[in-house]
């Protein structure tokens, strides 16, 4: 215990360096998931989840659904770090439930972009897209890999928690409000 | 429970992207599922599958009169690429080509020229070479780095190519579509230039509609003057 105690309230320089590892592997993660996009023939296709009219209206929504429970997301962390009048037992587990349904939600739709379509740099709207869904899941493999540690800076989790949720914003508006707003609000 | 769950959340997440992979690697290509009745041997005989071509009254080159050229001066080829499942077909008019090759999930956009019984066609990362007499076309289709061979017979409408456009609030939405006189049929759909775009379903005759847009499949003769691959 005394060793754990040695390391646990640590100076701000070494609270960094417990950073480090989470921090390389979501960059791994992010580079992985570009050069996949680049280098991987689209197929056209993907298995996805069904009860929708096609995959585009499928990516639409699920996407829709992560950006709300988002929100809840940000609302839930701002009462746990005591920024809202409220507080209570179930704060803390609804926003670890509501993340990782977002997470989750976000899984096939990511799936169908990178298999099925690729990631592509002629259009502005599909580049800025491709690049914030790669930085997406290196920030969130980031953020879950810091979230067990002790000891690391007090800025971590908001930061990467608000990286995190104005990346998954960019992605919906470059992907879901186009959608709706071109095609029209369809199922 | 507490310091392991965000490592069980990237473990799950991680587990359905290699369940998805694999259920995508197993799926079979659209145009297959598409199939309403079998055809004969499609996807297993190497020969060509449509036999019926040679039939006399449909030989186009007959009508030919140029002196010396005897391309057709107006046909509509379709058949199955050998071994990727896809459909090609290829459309002539006086001497301007224009070509579609998909598998529902693949697909590309080809114009060209046909000359001395030749048929060259080019598209974005694809090229189409054939060559045309006994009421067929045969040659080679070429998508991004990869070659088959096909035998595309003469049809007759409704059989052939269809192509329908559409401009929605700032977006190009390109429709495609292949049918066989054996009832198979493939299309996709697509919107923007990125390649979004889903498979498309059967269609007879009249307007398709996607998402609530209307859509009009067109014959050959309306499109190939405009189409720009």
């Amino acid at each position: 215990m005394s060793h754990t105690q040695q390391y646990s309230t640590p100076r701000r320089g070494s609270a960094v360096v417990l950073l480090v590892v989470p921090a390389l592997v979501g960059g791994a993660i992010a580079t992985a998931l570009g050069v996949y996009g680049e280098l991987h023939p689209p197929t056209g296709f993907a298995v996805g989840p069904g009860g929708f009219t096609g995959p585009l209206a499928m990516k639409a929504w699920l996407t829709t659904g992560a950006a709300l429970l988002a929100i809840l997301q940000v609302l839930t962390a701002m009462a746990m770090w005591g920024k809202l009048p409220f507080e209570g037992a179930w704060v803390e587990p609804t926003h670890r439930w509501s993340g990782r349904i977002a997470f989750l939600l976000t899984v096939p739709v990511a799936f169908h972009c990178l298999y099925a379509v690729g990631a592509r740099y002629d259009e502005p709207r599909v580049m800025i897209h491709s690049i914030l869904g790669c930085l997406f899941y290196g920030i969130f493999a980031t953020k879950m890999l810091a979230l067990p540690k002790r000891g690391v800076p007090g800025w971590t989790l908001p930061v990467l928690g608000g990286l995190l949720f104005t990346l998954l914003v960019g992605l919906w508006l470059t992907s879901s409000f186009w959608f709706f707003t071109t095609i029209g609000v369809q199922f | 429970m507490s310091r392991l769950g965000p490592v069980y959340t990237l473990a799950v997440g991680a587990v359905l992207t290699v369940a998805l992979g694999v259920a995508s690697a197993q799926a079979s290509p659209a145009v297959e599922q598409a199939t309403a009745t079998p055809i004969e041997t499609a996807s297993t005989a190497p020969p060509v599958a449509e036999e019926e071509a040679p039939t006399p009254e449909e030989t186009a080159p007959p009508e030919e009169a140029a002196p010396a050229d005897t391309t057709p001066k107006k046909v509509d080829y379709a058949g199955v690429v050998q071994g990727n499942g896809g459909l090609v077909a290829i459309s002539i008019r006086n001497g301007k080509a224009v070509a579609y090759f998909c598998d529902g999930h693949i697909e590309a956009w080809l114009k060209g020229t046909a000359e001395n019984n030749t048929v060259t066609l080019e598209g974005k990362d694809a090229l189409i070479t054939a060559s045309l007499g006994g009421g067929k076309a045969q040659g080679r289709v070429e998508f991004k780095g990869k070659s088959w061979r096909f035998s595309a017979a003469v049809v007759k409408k409704p059989s052939g190519l269809y192509r329908a456009t559409a401009q929605v609030r700032g977006a190009r939405i390109v429709g495609g579509w292949i049918k066989l006189p054996s009832g198979q049929s493939v299309g996709r759909l697509t919107i923007g230039e990125s390649g979004a775009g889903e498979a498309a379903a059967a269609f007879e005759g009249g307007v398709v509609t996607w998402y609530g847009i209307p859509l009009t499949p067109q014959e050959p003769d309306a499109f190939i003057d405009t189409i720009n691959p």
